[in-house]
């Protein structure tokens, strides 16, 4: 049947090479011709003699085969017989091709949606011209009390003026905030930003559509207004005909002169409308020209300008400007930092963390690849040896295995594609806090640099089965039978070795992500220090200038808190400045008859205006004094209340009580006075420590923007009638935010989530894969030694003997594994410090969890092959 | 395999004896074959399937290069022509062939009596 099988295969192979090679068909033509016409001179008839003739050359396609190969050295060809040998020998085990290509996908797949991610926000290019020259400048304290801060109008002007390391540098308000559109369809809630003269020509960045802005825009007559692309999409549909409308945009008409291009995202985010900023107002205005630090700054390095030459300028102009203002400026620095770092801000230790998984995971893939070919090759032996006794050579041997490894790395990187467009979808599906800028796509750059993993993948781990084959001794494989060929000793400690690398990642990830885990726990089961739950938040948008005016905005505050409380359900209502959130207003302080060193600034305390329920709507507890009451008015004394933790660091021997304070940027205004001080409140629920916290009151710092209604129910259900309350009031009136409070505060954890379900999942697969390692290596040493096992059988060793013998050998390698996982532990606790919350770093439960789970894994995965070893019939082994 | 009382050849002697049959002017393989069956008075017969082979193989160590030629039969044949690495190459072999041959007839000339 073989060779039939073969004959034909030949065959086909003569028909398709016939076109190329007519020389040949030529050649053997013109042979038989001449001995047909000898063998005519003979004395034959016509067709006798071609006969003979044809008979004279042996088999015609045998012959042409044999010619091919001595013919020409084949590169392609061979290529050709390498992969169909390779489809042939991976369809011959199709547990084994399965295994490793599931296997390789997932690993590749893990890899090349991570590394999607981290390419989208580390790598890519931003939405800016030449973005490497581009430059943040931010404001800090020297002691550090506040990093990353805005910078005064006046600072910048300064900046501006006296610096030469940037060809410009441009102002930004430093964040998005809501404004009302009254289109057609009724008010909407946008997100603007607010950016200086040259902003757009610094970035570089042209509109598709009508113009950026000019330095004549601020501060002009005429209002104008950009549109970024997607709200251009969103409002007109996309028509270049909008260009020159106007929209009137919290009450006041702006002309539309340009649309953004798309994709384009400020350093301070996303935004659909963005105006022109004019500083004239706030420089003119003596307290907030230098004391309100709000403007984000970004510059363009000079030619030939470096970041550290404009990190030295910077410094003395610093150094300048608190000799000038000690008042406003002393103890300030300002620090320039790459556009792009401060635009990933925070992410990048996640995703590096993500990243470092995710190769963890390939390396473990290629552990247990290696040892999966490796024991195939063993397996194969009998086969490479019948090849070598046969004439083919060794280099062409390890070329076809390595070509056996190419081909499933190949399959495994497909089907590892499918899973990482799969894994990013998922990952799209969450709230990232990832930079505006950034895309989540498998761009081609991250599929090829995959392929790329793929490749090294496959020869990495199609070496080590390889050399060994290279090595193989075909005359000692062919005498060893068929049977009883153990492993060698080198092969079997460089299987060892594998898994013990195996085991020693899959710990080292599974602390990881147990020690993440145990974080994201105690960070949502840790106390706020106020109740979020049964509590509905409003925050409103303003709509026109109407409620600039104090007397207007305390009237619509005392009629909406008035009708709210007397919806049914309704237990208490609150108004606020700004809800928890990580990045808050900041005051400096000033304490009576305290002067701060001299060098340095005031410290800065978070502070928000509160109304007179507040403590009890969100049930912070009052611990001493009293919360603000209708007592408190214009009129009077500011009142203070503070939190625990801000009178035990300032006044750490008590009386805070009645201390006199100030707050705020206005340095000539009257004292402030400390009533109470009541619970911390952790406005992070990613940090553990509370910061200080500072409470004025809403009669006297009239400037809310948010309504809390604790209700008995779902506070969900009440949305529809404060909606309505709401519109019975002011129709133009807009809600820019409403959600339950307990959904604001888990949103802010979200961005903590992807990291701990990512690294989990890793975790996961990554036990998954040592099991199968763990699994393969006890398997192929229970077949390699089956019969060694049977003669000790024979020779009266008990079935208990031989376990003990079995375990022994590959307990020892997950021992070494297990040891090897301790100092990986250690590295990956280093690397965690930072994103650890309220766990030690070497927790007790996430590491004995995760050694738990991989010895019970492990424990399984040997399971099977051990009873195999214990029931081996010896007749069967020894019969040779 | 060969059922008839011809002389095999000897392994690795193809090689020589095609130089050997070149060795005067470019041949056709029909003609090679030809060639050393006249000379050795027709014990020694070239297997065809052996004989191209033999001629790639020749071929692609540069003893002998080849070309498309008109016969005398107006019919296209590829000729083989010997190299000058070709005759270098047969001269040693030559040298051998003689060498072991000698030695051969040495040994089955000695008597045994």
């Amino acid at each position: 049947m073989g060779i039939l099988r073969d004959e034909a295969r030949k065959l086909s192979g003569t028909l398709r090479q016939r076109t190329a090679e007519p020389e040949l068909d030529e050649e053997i033509q013109f042979h038989l011709d001449m001995q047909t016409a000898k063998n005519v001179r003979l004395g034959m008839s016509e067709e006798e003699a071609r006969r003979a003739a044809l008979v004279s050359f042996g088999g015609l396609d045998r012959f042409k085969e044999e010619a091919r190969d001595e013919y020409r050295s084949r590169p392609l060809e061979d290529l050709v017989q390498d992969l169909r040998y390779g489809v042939r020998s991976a369809l011959g085990a199709p547990l084994f091709t399965l295994l490793a290509v599931l296997t390789l996908a997932l690993g590749i797949g893990a890899n090349a949606a991570v590394f999607g991610v981290v390419k989208s926000v580390l790598l890519d290019a931003l939405p800016y011209a030449r973005a490497d020259r581009l430059v943040r400048i931010s404001m800090g304290t020297q002691d550090g009390t506040m990093q990353r801060s805005g910078v005064s109008a006046g600072a910048f002007v300064d900046i501006a003026e006296r610096q030469r390391s940037f060809t410009r540098v441009t102002p930004f308000f430093n964040g998005v905030d809501n404004l009302v559109y009254s289109g057609e369809g009724g008010p909407q809630v946008l997100t603007f930003t607010q950016v200086g003269p040259g902003f757009f020509q610094t970035l570089g960045v042209k509109a598709p559509l009508g113009r950026t802005l000019t330095d004549a825009d601020a501060g002009a007559e005429d209002l104008v207004v950009l549109l970024s692309h997607g709200a251009w999409q969103r409002l007109f549909a996309g028509d270049p005909r909008a260009l020159g409308r106007t929209l009137r945009l919290n009450g006041r008409p702006r002309k539309l002169v340009g649309v953004l291009p798309r994709g384009f995202v400020g350093p301070m985010g996303d935004a659909d409308v963005w105006l022109p900023l004019d500083l004239r107002p706030t420089l003119s205005d003596p307290v907030h020209a230098r004391r309100r630090h709000w403007l984000g700054l970004v510059g363009r390095l000079a030619p030939g300008a470096t970041l550290e030459r404009a990190r030295r300028e910077l410094d003395v102009i610093a150094a300048d400007l608190a000799r000038e203002h000690p008042d406003a400026d002393a103890g300030h620095v300002f620090t320039p930092e790459p556009l792009r770092d401060s635009m990933v801000g925070e992410t990048r230790t996640p995703l590096l963390l993500l990243l470092a998984s995710a190769g963890l995971v390939l390396l473990i893939t290629c552990a247990n690849l290696a040892a999966a070919l490796l024991s195939r090759t063993l397996s194969r032996r009998q086969e490479f040896a019948v090849r070598v006794a046969l004439g083919a050579g060794r280099g062409r041997l390890v070329r076809q295995l390595l070509t056996e490894s190419c081909l499933l790395a190949a399959a495994g990187g497909a089907a590892g594609l499918l899973l990482a467009e799969l894994g990013l979808a998922t990952v799209r599906g969450f709230a990232l806090p990832l930079p505006a800028y950034a895309s989540l796509s498998l761009d081609p750059v991250a599929v090829a640099v995959m392929s790329l993993i793929a490749v090294v993948t496959g020869l990495a781990f199609g070496l080590v089965p390889a050399l060994a084959a290279g090595r193989a001794n075909p005359q000692g494989a062919l005498r060893e039978g068929t049977r009883g060929a153990s492993e060698s000793r080198r092969t079997r400690r460089l299987r060892g070795v594998l898994v013990a690398a195996q085991i020693a990642l899959c710990v080292s990830l599974l602390a990881g992500a147990g020690l993440l885990a145990r974080s994201l726990w105690a960070m949502s089961t840790a106390p706020l220090g106020f109740n979020p739950d049964g509590v509905l938040a409003v925050t409103l948008q303003f709509p026109s200038h109407e409620y600039d005016k104090k007397a207007v905005l305390l009237r619509f505050y005392e009629r909406f808190t008035e009708r709210l409380r007397a919806l049914p359900g309704v237990t208490g209502v609150a108004g606020v400045s700004e809800l928890p959130s990580p990045v808050m207003n900041r005051n400096g302080l000033a304490i009576q008859g305290v002067t701060w060193p001299e060098k340095d600034s005031p410290p800065f305390i978070t502070y928000v205006s509160v109304s007179d329920d507040y403590f009890r709507a969100m049930g912070i507890p009052l611990l001493q004094g009293r919360t603000f009451g209708p007592a408190d008015r214009p009129d009077t004394t500011t009142a203070i209340v503070v939190s625990q933790s801000m009178a035990k660091r300032y006044w750490p021997d008590g009386g805070a009580i009645g201390a006199r304070i100030r707050m705020g940027p206005d340095v000539d205004a009257p004292w402030f006075e400390v009533v109470g001080i009541v619970g911390d409140v952790r406005n992070d629920p990613a940090r553990p420590e509370p910061e200080p916290e500072a409470y004025g009151s809403s009669r006297q710092d009239i400037w809310m923007g948010t309504f809390l209604i604790r209700t008995q129910g779902d506070p969900r259900s009440l949305l529809r009638s404060v909606r309505r309350e709401l519109a019975a009031i002011d129709p133009e009136m807009a809600m820019s935010r409403s959600m339950p409070l307990r959904d604001y505060v888990a949103e802010k954890l979200a961005g903590r989530r992807l990291p701990v379900l990512l690294m989990t999942g890793f975790g996961a697969l990554a036990l998954l894969l040592a099991s199968v390692g763990v699994y393969a290596m006890f398997a192929s040493m229970v077949a390699a030694r089956e019969r060694e096992f049977g003669l000790r059988v024979v020779l009266g060793s008990t079935r208990q003997a031989i376990a003990a013998l079995v375990l022994w050998a590959g307990a020892a390698w997950m021992a070494a594994g297990l040891a090897g996982g301790a100092i990986g532990i250690v590295v990956v606790t280093r690397l965690l410090r930072n994103l650890l919350f309220g766990v030690p770093p070497f927790d007790p439960v996430a590491l004995g969890v995760s050694v738990a789970a991989l010895l019970a894994c492990a424990t399984v995965a040997l399971l099977v092959p051990l009873r195999r070893a214990t029931r081996i019939d010896p007749i069967n082994v020894i019969r040779v | 395999m060969n059922p008839k009382n011809k002389g095999d050849l000897l392994q690795g002697t193809l090689d020589m004896l095609v130089l050997k049959a070149l060795e005067l002017e470019p041949m056709h393989g029909w003609g090679i074959t030809e060639r050393i069956e006249q000379w050795s008075e027709k014990v020694l017969q070239v297997n065809q399937g052996s004989l191209y082979p033999a001629l790639y193989r020749l071929q692609r160590q540069g003893w002998i290069n080849s070309s498309w030629k008109t016969t005398e039969n107006n019919r296209r044949a590829r000729y083989y022509a010997l190299t000058a690495a070709g005759r270098r190459q047969l001269a040693a072999e030559r040298e051998s062939w003689e060498r072991l041959s000698a030695a051969v007839n040495l040994v089955m000339g000695m008597s045994t009596a």
